[in-house]
């Protein structure tokens, strides 16, 4: 009792208003937030992205033109370069690459290239993923013709001098000894190692000790001739900025890159999951588990009817399902989620918590009965009004920043979501019937996902 | 050097006041109709009774477990249907709340928080749930990362009795112990619109936005908040901490200044924000040149300067020492010393106004994303400057003269310090024969 204290005597007071006012009280007092929604000044404020489809020199690109602030993004994306695509004993070049690239090209020396970019304005990166490389560049409008200097000194001219080479290495060793400090970098790793066994992805992004040791000046090169070209870029563009000169900025800057990719796809990976558990020792507060099923790709036809039963089961974050009995129930994670991932060669539906020793096997019960009554009984037709109309109502959010509406226009062009994408993606949203979610949900949550879990499980340490 | 012109205000900002005491502010940008939305309130760890640590992290997590009006889970329901991006954080000075929505969700997200500052309504069952997942929070974020201890022992020897010295966390113990009369009792005393500041940011104007805020946070009472005054650390010592943990592969040597409040600094603020970045911030920097390019006695090594607090504001630089060269843990402070000392050398008149261009080039991109704007002048705000500081950042960052840089430097090197090294846990035998 005493535990609520002045809490209770609140309620109290309230109630000894009388009776007979308090339903008419709880009424009018509520707040319906539909209601406001329908009646507010702002609710018809919408918004027609128009994007265009542009091309230079055989390459085509998308452009969103957006010129209150005069900024202009570029993102790219050389497609089947990405880590996945290192041979065996050279694992971690691509990461070596995007390092190497803004360390001296064409007339600057790394700090002459870093000093420039910062007095200008202009922001230059690279970022090897698994299966693709990605490149942004972004730049004051007044500040454009130096950004194209720069970007294409370093697409054509890097210097990748030794010296560089080393300390870029040696802080690639040192990287990778902190990520492995962490149970959840060894945990990733580990994690890759088990699920993608002999797949490429299986292998660790930022490479070995021995392998990282080994790569040399003429890997990069090499990587670079064979992987960087113009006929697996993808390029997406952004703000402010016209057609023509967008077009004029294709040429400057990619139009020299080589004509030809003659790189082999890697094979297709399907993940064939039965509920295995594979256990990694490690003292830590907290066991952390990654979970793994079979998903979809992003162009598929069950993409969006899976997209909805995993945003209702475990994508949406505090209002999903197993977030609600989980954690806001039983308290027994600080978080727990699902999301899919389609790889370029692997669509997963995947998810993960951790929990304290006493609580993870509690959490992992839950966890799975969850699991099994999706695959069941799906889910009801208000949970699918409710993640549609939240997907819906979010849509826009993709819009806050050019740099990230430049890799969304690079994302439509790679998942060939068609031009009109944009305009259509809410009546996409739309047109999912209970009964296709539904099927989603019976086809991807029908076996039981894989587990890798690393720290103690139980409260009792004698037994791990 | 180029003379220092009068820059245009950096947003198209306006600020007013409710007659009960709410701070608003809007920032318009027009790129997409999208709104941020974050209401800060004046109060966060340091303010938690002693032995009570983590209530106001704790309370932050309540105002999301429903209100008189709002029951239990129907507030994360309501943000989701809205496709807002809901969510809060903690910090030692303020508690902040905040959502990025479509703009046509505004008064939505309005409605709701507003009815969050005063109708909270929370079961026994709800409390003792959120206090298990704060708990778990803790082991996740902060003991499940094997250099938080090292960390956290900095911050209380730095900080000694000050509430600054604990974690925001709160200690396992004190979360298992807090109590749910403690924590309504904090709701109570600080969640009041006198004690807040609204910031909303994005497709509005003050036309059309004005009488909406009244409409939802103009009825809320004002009561009397008393905030107590945390006294600066003024003690002057200088510390040394070696540590060696579990789990740990590679060396990070810390070395960080205690420096006067904010408001005992008044411009001098900006010429240690200009210090940082010439002295540590990024790769072109002097620390960095002289550690990691030249001697190579280091991978890395990096410069801040933290002035966004109510007490003392502190200057730190962390290196990481290269290990493929002989280490031990005091050739390693003793480079990072003299590399500090040498580079007093290298404050001109020619590196200040380089790094002042570096500054003035990058402004246009806090137009961009307009959670930016809604974040930085949040943080402004709550710490004590005033909406005109934020939008003449870029000439108060002028204004700074070489002597005042170099003066920031002395005071530095005066300041109350700490010397820290976090080893392997295998190399303390070595340091210690």
């Amino acid at each position: 009792m005493n535990k609520f204290g002045k809490y209770t005597l609140t309620i109290v007071a309230i109630c000894a208003l009388g009776a007979a006012i308090w339903g008419a009280q709880q009424y009018f007092g509520r707040i319906d937030a539909d209601k406001i929604l329908s009646n507010s000044v702002l609710k018809n404020k919408t918004f027609a992205a128009q994007v265009q489809e542009i091309e230079a020199d055989g390459m085509k690109a998308y452009l969103l033109e957006e010129h209150s602030n005069p900024i202009i993004a570029v993102s790219f994306t050389f497609t089947n370069a990405g880590s996945a695509y290192e041979t065996e004993n050279k694992q971690g070049l691509t990461q070596l690459l995007s390092n190497m690239l803004l360390n001296g090209a064409g007339d600057y020396d790394a700090l002459q290239f870093k000093d420039i970019s910062e007095e200008y304005g202009v922001r230059i990166g690279f970022e090897n993923g698994v299966d693709d490389f990605g490149g942004f560049m972004e730049t004051p409008t007044a500040a454009r013709d130096m950004a194209i200097k720069l970007l294409t000194s370093t697409l054509y001219k890097p210097h990748f001098s030794y010296n560089y080479i080393a300390l870029a290495k040696n802080q690639m060793q040192t990287a990778l000894r902190n990520h492995k400090e962490k149970p959840s970098g060894i945990l990733a790793d580990k994690y890759a190692e088990i699920i993608f066994a002999g797949h490429p992805y299986a292998r660790p992004a930022i490479g070995t000790p021995e392998t990282i040791e080994g790569l040399t000046r003429r890997d990069l090169m090499r990587f670079m001739r064979e992987h960087l070209t113009k006929q697996n870029i993808i390029i997406g563009i952004a703000g402010d900025i016209n057609a023509a000169d967008a077009e004029q900025l294709i040429r400057d800057l990619f139009g020299a890159l080589p004509a030809q990719f003659a790189v082999e796809r890697i094979d297709e990976f399907v993940p064939e999951t039965n509920g295995s558990e594979h256990d990694i020792a490690y003292n830590s507060p907290q066991a952390i588990t990654h979970f793994v099923s079979k998903g979809t790709h992003r162009n598929s036809a069950d993409f969006y009817p899976l997209y909805l039963a995993n945003y209702i089961f475990g994508g949406s974050g505090l209002n999903s399902r197993i977030s609600k009995v989980v954690r806001e129930k039983e308290g027994l994670t600080y978080g727990i989620y699902t999301y899919m991932t389609s790889k370029e060669t692997a669509a997963l539906l995947s998810g993960g918590y951790s929990s304290t020793p006493e609580n993870f096997n509690r959490a992992k019960d839950i966890l799975l009965q969850e699991w099994q009554k999706m695959g069941t009984n799906g889910v009801t037709a208000q949970e699918l009004q409710q993640a549609k109309d939240s997907m819906i109502a979010s849509h826009n959010l993709r819009f806050a920043s050019i740099g990230g509406i430049a890799e969304m226009l690079v994302a439509m062009q790679q998942y060939q979501l068609g031009i009109d994408f944009l305009k259509k993606r809410n009546d996409y949203v739309r047109a999912v019937t209970l009964e296709q979610a539904n099927a989603a949900a019976k086809t991807y949550f029908d076996g039981l996902p894989d587990f890798v879990t690393i720290g103690n499980q139980t409260s009792d340490k004698k037994e791990k | 050097m180029m003379p220092a012109l009068a820059q245009a205000a950096i947003f198209k900002a306006q600020e007013w006041q409710l007659d009960n005491g709410l701070r608003v502010v809007i920032v318009e940008n027009h790129k997409a109709p999208l709104v941020k939305q974050m209401l800060w309130y004046q109060v966060g760890a340091v303010d938690e009774f002693r032995g009570r640590g983590g209530s106001a992290h704790l309370l932050e997590h309540l105002l999301f477990r429903g209100t008189d009006k709002i029951s239990g889970a129907e507030f994360n329901r309501i943000m989701e249907k809205n496709g807002a991006d809901s969510n809060a954080f903690t910090s030692y000075d303020v508690t902040v709340y905040h959502q990025f929505a479509d703009v046509s969700r505004l008064e939505v997200l309005l409605a709701l928080e507003a009815d969050r500052m005063r109708n909270l309504k929370i079961s026994e069952a709800d409390f003792e749930a959120e206090r298990k997942i704060v708990f778990q929070e803790r082991k996740q974020v902060v003991e499940n990362n094997p250099a938080s201890p090292f960390y956290e022992k900095i911050r209380m020897m730095m900080w000694g009795t000050s509430p600054y010295g604990q974690p925001i966390s709160g200690l396992p113990e004190e979360i298992t112990a807090l109590k749910y009369a403690d924590t309504l009792d904090f709701y109570h005393k600080y969640y009041a619109p006198n004690n807040a500041i609204l910031v909303l940011s994005g497709d509005i104007d003050a036309e059309t936005v004005r009488p909406l805020v009244e409409k939802y946070y103009g009825k809320l009472e004002k009561r009397p908040v008393e905030r107590e005054k945390i006294a600066p650390v003024t003690e002057n010592a200088h510390q040394t901490l070696q540590m060696s943990l579990p789990h740990i592969a590679t060396p990070r040597v810390l070395r960080a200044f205690m420096l006067p409040p904010r408001e005992k600094l008044q411009n001098e603020i900006y010429a240690y924000d200009i210090l940082a970045e010439l002295l540590g911030g990024g790769e072109t920097a002097q620390l960095y040149r002289d550690l990691v390019l030249q001697s190579r006695q280091a991978v890395g090594v990096s410069a801040s300067y933290n002035y966004m607090t109510r007490s003392n504001t502190v200057f730190s630089v962390t290196m990481t020492p290269n290990t493929e060269k002989p280490f031990t843990p005091e050739t390693a402070v003793k480079t990072l010393n003299e590399a500090l000392l040498k580079a007093k050398k290298t404050l001109t008149a020619e590196r200040l106004a380089q790094v002042k261009r570096k500054i003035s080039a990058n402004m246009v991109y806090l137009n961009d994303n307009p959670q930016t704007a809604a974040n930085w002048i949040g943080y402004m705000l709550s710490m004590g400057f005033e909406l005109d500081d934020v939008q003449n950042y870029e000439e108060k960052i002028n204004t700074v003269t070489l002597e005042a840089v170099q003066q920031a430097f002395d005071n530095l090197l005066q300041a109350s310090d700490m010397t820290a090294v976090l080893l392997p846990q295998e190399q303390t035998g070595g340091a210690d024969e």
